[in-house]
């Protein structure tokens, strides 16, 4: 590890400039590319109503990869996210179970609980010194457990108007999804002007180095893998919100989809470079592809390979020239 | 780190390392695996008797031998430093491939060619990924892993896709004298695999460049043909599992193997296999596997309920991943 780190210095810091540039390029050109390739195929392509349609489609997906953003920028990978959505999400309806009254203590409830659990992952990290891919997968299997303990088909329910989260609208722009969005431009804003979240970069560039450097390294990986949690949680809620009570495998095809529009956002699995704007406008071009693979009649089965094939086509297009 | 864990490497490179002198704790660290094996066994038989039956025995290798396989490939690859995650689509690709030819002898030579092109292939395009486009393992694989899923589904169109030829059946869920007939097929592989990684210079080459690659690269290795070898051979391997866990099944379907990606890699990290590579055994591997598949089935003999397997398999990942680290 540390002659990987030192010979690769020296060439990160000449690269870094251009790389950023190219980071966003990549997923902007080929979100230009499909959206060209779109109004092509269909007049209904290119209608605002579509674009808006595609926004509010992207938002869960949005929201769980920032989590994912933050762990990965330092290095690390939360592969809990699935197992912890689907068992908050049942532990949301199935305790609301359509009660009015418990609406706001629960939802309060599962967002300290999903901070909870992924305080849990990241002092297991730290504490155990496990790579925390295996950590993460170990806990994950735990949480999905236990979420079939609690139930082994939906849960539950909501009572009415409890989707205005994921369906309600404020002159035709959806709430769930502008919601994201100021989370999203947040957590950029932190990212980019405290010195926590340059910390946060600093730990993924070069962990040896922050430890030297005096950082709290510790607590700083506590800190992301708690705040996957917390995006965690608000996801559980939203898909509660989306589709009217929890269920026990409700998350799992998180897990490793949570990557991909982070991978493909340009930020890198070895950690320190990248960026949460990236992430989102890389969930905004999963759901723009699915949407013009939609106008194409092209099936679901053919949408995961063309899926695939974009993830080869941006990862090799970005050298890592580190593992992750 | 993985300076560390080749002696020979951290000679050429620094002369201060921590203690190279093999501490007790490394080397009860390294029987760990084999004394947890042994425990869960004598553990399994005292908690229900009928669990040493030769029954119950039988069944449960023919269940583990698929896993055994992939873990095989899988070792391999993290130990040359990756990681794959697209085995069990290459499964499941390799089996529902198989379900398309009836018949005797000559289609089980058909089946073997298609699943092992199908393998080969796959790990060719990983390999490829990894060595010449520095992609990171986990994407390069998850990517062939969709895109393997995707192709499945459009040729299936989501439906059971039938049984294996009646042959393949036997193998994947006959037994001989009582001793299931893929246990063959397994010590085959597993005495391949554990003379190539540790008793040949391929093998060693393996370890170093999992160790440091640019140590490798700068003893003259050819790396990238190292790594794309890696990646083949678990595509290779993944396709036999594939075709073997098949003929097990009645009823070939496109989650053959589900699971398997995540599984093989926990199995081979409990084994011992070092996740930052270089590091970790074939035997070691093995028995992580039997041990992940023994603890599933000692939830089954306590009368838990079945939700406790995967409550029990995620604290066994992460307390045996831990007692691996070097402190």
């Amino acid at each position: 590890m540390s002659i990987t780190a030192t010979t690769a210095l020296p060439r990160n810091r000449a690269r870094r400039l251009p790389e950023q540039v190219l980071r966003l390029g990549i997923v902007v050109l080929l979100i230009v590319v499909i959206t060209v390739l779109g109004c092509l195929v269909s007049d209904r392509f290119g209608t605002l109503n579509n674009f808006l349609n595609v926004y509010e489609q992207s938002t869960d997906l949005a929201l769980v990869a920032l989590g994912q953003t933050l762990t990965i920028l330092t290095g690390g990978i939360d592969l809990s996210v699935g197992s912890m959505i689907s068992l908050l999400s049942v532990l949301t309806s199935g305790i609301i179970n359509s009660n009015g009254d418990l609406v706001l203590p629960v939802c309060a409830g599962i967002i300290v609980l999903g901070m909870v659990i992924g305080l849990i992952n990241g002092i297991a990290i730290v504490m155990l010194r496990v790579h925390p891919l295996i950590v993460t997968l170990g806990t994950g299997a735990v949480l999905q457990g236990l979420a079939l303990l609690y139930t082994m088909a939906p849960a539950g329910g909501v009572p009415d108007g409890f989707d205005f989260l994921a369906y309600g609208r404020i002159a035709d722009i959806s709430v769930g999804a502008t919601i994201v969005l100021l989370v999203y431009l947040l957590a950029s804003f932190l990212m980019r002007r405290t010195a926590t979240g340059r910390n946060i970069y600093a730990i993924g560039d070069d962990r040896h180095a922050a430890v030297l450097l005096g950082l709290p390294v510790k607590r700083l990986t506590m800190l992301v893998y708690t705040l996957s949690g917390l995006l965690c949680a608000m996801t559980a809620i939203y898909l509660v919100a989306r589709f009217g009570s929890g269920q026990p495998y409700a998350g799992a095809n998180y897990t490793l989809a949570s990557v991909t529009p982070v991978v493909v956002g340009g930020t890198m699995l070895s950690g320190g470079r990248g960026g949460v704007i990236g992430t989102l406008l890389g969930a905004y071009l999963i759901a723009l592809l699915n949407d013009f693979l939609n106008f194409l009649h092209v099936s679901t089965e053919i949408q995961l390979v063309v899926q695939g094939l974009i993830i080869m086509l941006a990862v090799s297009a970005y050298r890592e020239g580190k593992r992750g | 780190m993985k300076v560390d864990a080749i002696p020979q490497v951290r000679s050429l490179v620094t002369k201060s390392g921590r203690g190279s002198k093999p501490r007790l704790s490394d080397s009860i660290a390294r029987y760990a695996i084999y004394i947890f094996l042994v425990l869960l066994l004598i553990l399994s038989g005292i908690a229900a008797p009928s669990f040493l039956s030769q029954q119950n025995l039988s069944n449960l290798v023919l269940q583990t031998v698929p896993l055994a396989i992939v873990v095989i490939g899988q070792a391999i690859v993290i130990m040359t430093g990756g990681l794959d995650l697209s085995v069990a689509s290459v499964m499941a690709t390799a089996a529902v491939a198989g379900t398309c030819f009836a018949g005797g002898v000559g289609a089980v030579i058909e089946i073997l060619v298609v699943s092992l092109f199908i393998g080969g292939a796959t790990g060719l395009v990983n390999g490829l990924l990894v060595a010449k486009r520095q992609v990171s393992p986990f994407l390069a694989t998850l990517a062939s892993m969709i895109v393997l899923q995707g192709l499945r589904f459009a040729w299936t169109k989501g439906a059971p896709s039938g049984g294996l030829p009646p042959i393949l059946r036997v193998v994947g869920s006959g037994t001989w004298h009582g001793i299931p007939v893929n246990l063959a097929v397994l010590a085959v592989l597993a005495v391949a695999a554990c003379f190539i990684v540790h008793f040949t210079l391929l093998g060693r080459r393996f370890m170093i460049t999992g160790g440091n690659q640019v140590t490798a690269r700068l003893l003259g290795y050819p790396v990238d043909r190292i790594i794309i070898g890696s990646y083949v051979a678990s595509g290779l391997l993944a396709a036999i599992a594939g075709v073997v866990l098949g003929g097990y099944a009645e009823i070939v379907d496109n989650q053959v193997g589900r699971g398997f990606e995540l599984d093989s890699i926990v199995a081979a990290v409990i084994g011992g296999v070092a996740l930052s590579g270089g590091r970790g055994t074939i035997p070691g591997a093995l028995a992580g596997a039997a041990v992940l598949m023994l603890a599933a089935n000692a939830v089954l003999l306590l009368g838990l309920p079945i939700q406790f397997q995967i409550v029990l398999k995620g604290v066994v990942i992460v307390l045996a991943a831990a007692c691996y680290v070097r402190r």
